[in-house]
């Protein structure tokens, strides 16, 4: 049987940089091909010049066993190969019809057939069991159903070989169920996919076959049932991944206490209702949630960067509530931000500018207001070194930095102020799984050594992995706190979509 | 190493400047060709009337002293990230306290000048900080404030120089004040020479101010607040106090510009002399060319007052018309402006793929 995608011996160099280094793949009819690997590891070049926005510099691509050549991503859609991109494409003020018929309309003595439109999204929908209402206004669908529109129109444009590129990183977990329960159907249909991604588990879940490549090589080529998610992991960073360290056992003593925080009570929904929690000193606090349920307000009422309209925030024997950022630093709060390019650095701003914020405050690093950038010097080295940040030099910009870079460099500076509490915010979004590593070693032990971290994250996995109790935030307040021993994802994802639990028994309320 | 890295620094920040008035001297040499006159020679004129002789070079270094206060004070605004428009008025304001100080303070003449200056800072600064206020207290832009309160300062200073304070010795009623005592003027670097003593003080701001935003926690904090007003904020900055003091010494430095012209050069304030040649205008130029870095500004500041006094050298001495020196003006001005367009629209495409990194 001859393959419907062949890539032999793809290469791609960019000036001296080899981005892609005869890669070769293939791909059947109905199955799902999964490629995984860590930022830079080259899938989306091979993903580009696959559809056609960049020409190999060596290699051929073989569709049904003939040799074809994409002058551009309109030629490669003739051919069959439809791509879901990380960032929708989507006119927002469009129907979910219009935004998939789009460029392909049906047409009536020239005019566009609206009627026939929406009878084709209709069916197309059915056929594949990907449901959408065509008449809604893009804009008003929530994210999920925008990629099922992606999908769609990926379809319509009569695609057999679906790229989805990264597309649960924007989803919530019930979305990303549905999303693999699509793919899988997809497959069954004859359509075939490939998934970029690195979320492992989720590869393991739909994937038949999965390719690994590090460095811009196939580092792993292997069955789904052949393999599991450590050695895929393995395979991605180039090492065994250590476990973490054990967690030790401390009194908790309460650190941050939140208390009966309001935000925006006045007319509309509040933002923040009545909200309490408690984080100990030796403790790591997970906050889940589906985004846009107040965590980003929380996170901004304990750090002083929003007013709250009632309640009290206190840190060991200090009162935060309404004093400035300044007093709550220096109170012993550290912060790594979830947007490191909003809150966490000046992408004009060099390296050493971005990691002196807050330290050029300190006692040590100034004299009578000069900032003695000495000594900050040799600090901000040594956090290059052990967090092993590229960077050209402490002059750089920090813009230029990759992001993961700057995330690392922004959670060295703010661990490096060794406060009793940290607010670890999305600590590790965007960031390749050697460093995620790191920065969840680096929290563990300051956990371990008695400090209280409060953790948001989008990603289930490394709430389960490091919190030592979960709170479920949703429309504001928190639904329920979970033990570390009875969370499990779906239980969170339950409480994440506002069910409540109170037919489950084992519900435990450790409200501290 | 680390001095080579630097210099290429230095250099490729040099280069968008360079660009502009390059293109900006080939524009002239094209409206001079169309004049009919030959571009070299017109050129050369115009170097000897800016650079040509001693006394053409002080010329050109007292013409630049108020475009360096001006160009300076714009400086600490624009590195915190806010457009003062407001120089004009912050000037004239501050040249007519200047004057006022200098008539009315009793004492010695280095009390007199000493008051007057730092009466000069205070209107000027105090003027710029009302709107700083407005911007924080009733989000009034800044922009639109400070432009606005120029109209409001300089029609003030003409009603002071025309009515209560006017000078009524002389046998024209001219809206000026009367002269300053003669101890209370600013010296003359040179006898016979029209540079002063503000020129020099020009020169010691510029370095205080580089040193200020390039080593002090104040510069620091007043930079950050420019790149990334969250991050500042993120990290403990006190935004608003930190914008105050900014406006408040911006307006003050733009207020010692009409008050070294005040007390070192025409010793008085007369209505009209500060806005009519243009120096907030040329200051604000300044500023963009270089910018906004303190040593440079000094440097755009004494090259526009170079084109400034070379024109009027070349209408003396050809046929060339000295709107030839404003159609230079006019291409640099596309210049520089068309650099902050282009940075802020690669800002915002950044802006808008910084999650992409897939």
């Amino acid at each position: 049987m001859t393959y419907r995608l062949e890539m032999k011996e793809m290469s791609k160099k960019y000036g001296e940089f080899l981005a892609n280094d005869a890669i070769s793949v293939q791909l059947k009819k109905g199955e799902v091909l999964a490629i995984v690997g860590e930022n830079g590891a080259g899938k989306t070049t091979l993903m580009r010049m696959l559809y056609g926005l960049e020409q190999p510099t060596s290699g051929e691509i073989k569709l049904n066993g003939k040799t074809v050549k994409f002058s551009g991503p309109l030629d490669a859609i003739e051919h069959g190969i439809g791509m879901v991109h990380q960032h929708f494409m989507l006119f927002s003020d469009f129907t979910v019809t219009e935004n998939i018929v789009i460029g392909h309309e049906p047409k009536r003595n020239g005019f566009f057939n609206r009627k026939e439109a929406v009878e084709k999204v209709k069916e197309l929908s059915e056929q594949y069991n990907i449901y959408v209402n065509p008449l809604k206004k893009t804009g008003d669908c929530s994210i999920g159903e925008q990629q099922r529109i992606e999908i769609l129109k990926v379809l319509y444009q009569g695609a057999d070989i679906i790229i989805l590129d990264e597309p649960t990183a924007v989803l919530t977990p019930l979305e990303v169920q549905e999303l693999l329960k699509i793919i899988e159907f997809l497959a069954q249909q004859g359509k075939s996919i490939i998934l970029i991604t690195h979320k492992l588990p989720e590869v393991m879940k739909v994937a038949d076959q999965i390719t690994v490549l590090r460095n811009g090589r196939v580092t792993g080529n292997v069955l789904k049932q052949n393999t599991d998610v450590e050695q895929l992991a393995t395979m991605m960073v180039g090492r065994e991944l250590q476990k973490l360290t054990d967690r030790i056992q401390l009194d908790s003593l309460p650190l941050l206490v939140i208390d009966n925080v309001t935000i925006g009570a006045k007319d509309a929904k509040p933002i923040l209702d009545h909200l309490s929690l408690t984080v100990n000193r030796g403790e790591i606090v997970g906050i889940a949630g589906v985004s846009g349920n107040g965590q980003s307000e929380l996170i901004q009422a304990i750090s002083g960067l929003r007013k709250i309209d009632s309640g009290s925030v206190t840190l060991g024997d200090k009162t935060l509530t309404g004093k400035s950022v300044a007093y709550r630093r220096n109170a012993g709060l550290a912060h790594i931000p979830e947007d490191r390019y909003l809150w966490g650095a000046a992408k004009e701003a060099t390296v050493e500018e971005t990691g002196l914020m807050g330290y050029y405050r300190k006692k040590n690093l100034n004299q009578s207001s000069f900032i003695r950038l000495k000594p900050f010097r040799k600090l901000v080295s040594a956090w290059i070194d052990t967090f092993e940040i590229k960077t050209s030099s402490l002059d750089e910009k920090s813009g230029n930095l990759s992001g993961g870079n700057l995330q690392k460099l922004i959670v060295a500076r703010e661990l490096g102020f060794e406060t009793d509490f940290l607010i670890a915010a999305e600590p590790t979004r965007g960031v390749d799984i050697g460093a995620m590593e790191y920065i969840h070693e680096a929290i563990i032990e300051k956990r371990n050594n008695g400090d209280g971290i409060l953790l948001v994250s989008s990603e289930l996995t490394e709430i389960l992995t490091l919190s030592d109790r979960i709170a479920v935030m949703y429309e504001g307040k928190i639904v329920d706190i979970l033990d570390r021993k009875d969370a499990t994802e779906e239980r969170l994802s339950v409480l994440m979509a506002g069910g409540n639990e109170n037919e489950s028994s084992t519900k435990t309320t450790t409200t501290a | 190493m680390n001095l080579q890295r630097k210099l290429q620094q230095l250099l490729s920040s040099m280069v968008q400047p360079l660009t502009a008035v390059l293109i900006g001297l080939l524009t002239g040499a094209v409206a001079i060709s169309i004049v009919g006159a030959s571009v070299i020679e017109t050129y050369k004129v115009m170097w000897d009337g800016a650079f040509g002789n001693f006394y053409f070079i002080t010329a050109t270094l007292a013409r630049a002293t108020p475009i360096i206060f001006i160009g300076l004070g714009l400086a600490i605004a624009f590195r915190a990230g806010v457009f003062n428009m407001g120089a004009e008025g912050q000037m004239v304001l501050g040249a007519v306290s200047a004057a006022l100080a200098a008539l009315y303070v009793p004492g010695p003449g280095i009390i007199k000048i000493l008051v007057a200056l730092a009466a000069g800072f205070l209107a000027g600064g105090l003027w710029s900080l009302l709107a700083g206020w407005m911007e924080t207290r009733f989000k009034v832009q800044l922009l639109i404030s400070t432009l606005l309160l120029n109209y409001v300062a300089v029609l003030f200073a003409g009603y002071l120089v025309s009515h209560p304070f006017q000078d009524k010795s002389g046998s024209a009623a001219l809206a000026q004040t009367t002269m300053l005592n003669q101890a209370a003027w600013l010296p003359k670097l040179f006898p016979g020479m029209s540079v002063n003593l503000g020129f020099v003080i020009a020169i010691v701001f510029a370095i205080i101010l580089f040193i200020i935003l390039r080593f002090t926690s104040a510069g620091y904090e007043v930079r950050m607040l420019g790149y990334n007003p969250f991050f500042a904020e993120y990290g403990g900055i006190n935004k608003i106090k930190v914008l105050l003091y900014s406006m408040f010494s911006s307006g003050g430095i733009a207020g010692l510009a009409g008050t070294v012209e005040v007390l070192g050069s025409q010793y008085r304030y007369v209505e009209g002399s500060l806005t009519v040649p243009g120096y907030a205008w040329t200051g604000l130029m300044a500023a963009l060319l270089a910018n906004s870095n303190p040593l440079g500004t000094a440097v755009a500041a004494i090259l526009l007052a170079a084109l400034q006094t070379g024109a009027m050298g070349m209408e003396r001495n050809t046929e060339v018309p000295l709107e030839i020196a404003s159609v230079i003006q006019g291409v640099l001005i596309l210049f520089v402006t068309a650099k902050i367009t282009i940075n802020w629209w690669k800002v915002k495409k950044k802006g808008g793929d910084i999650h992409g990194a897939a």
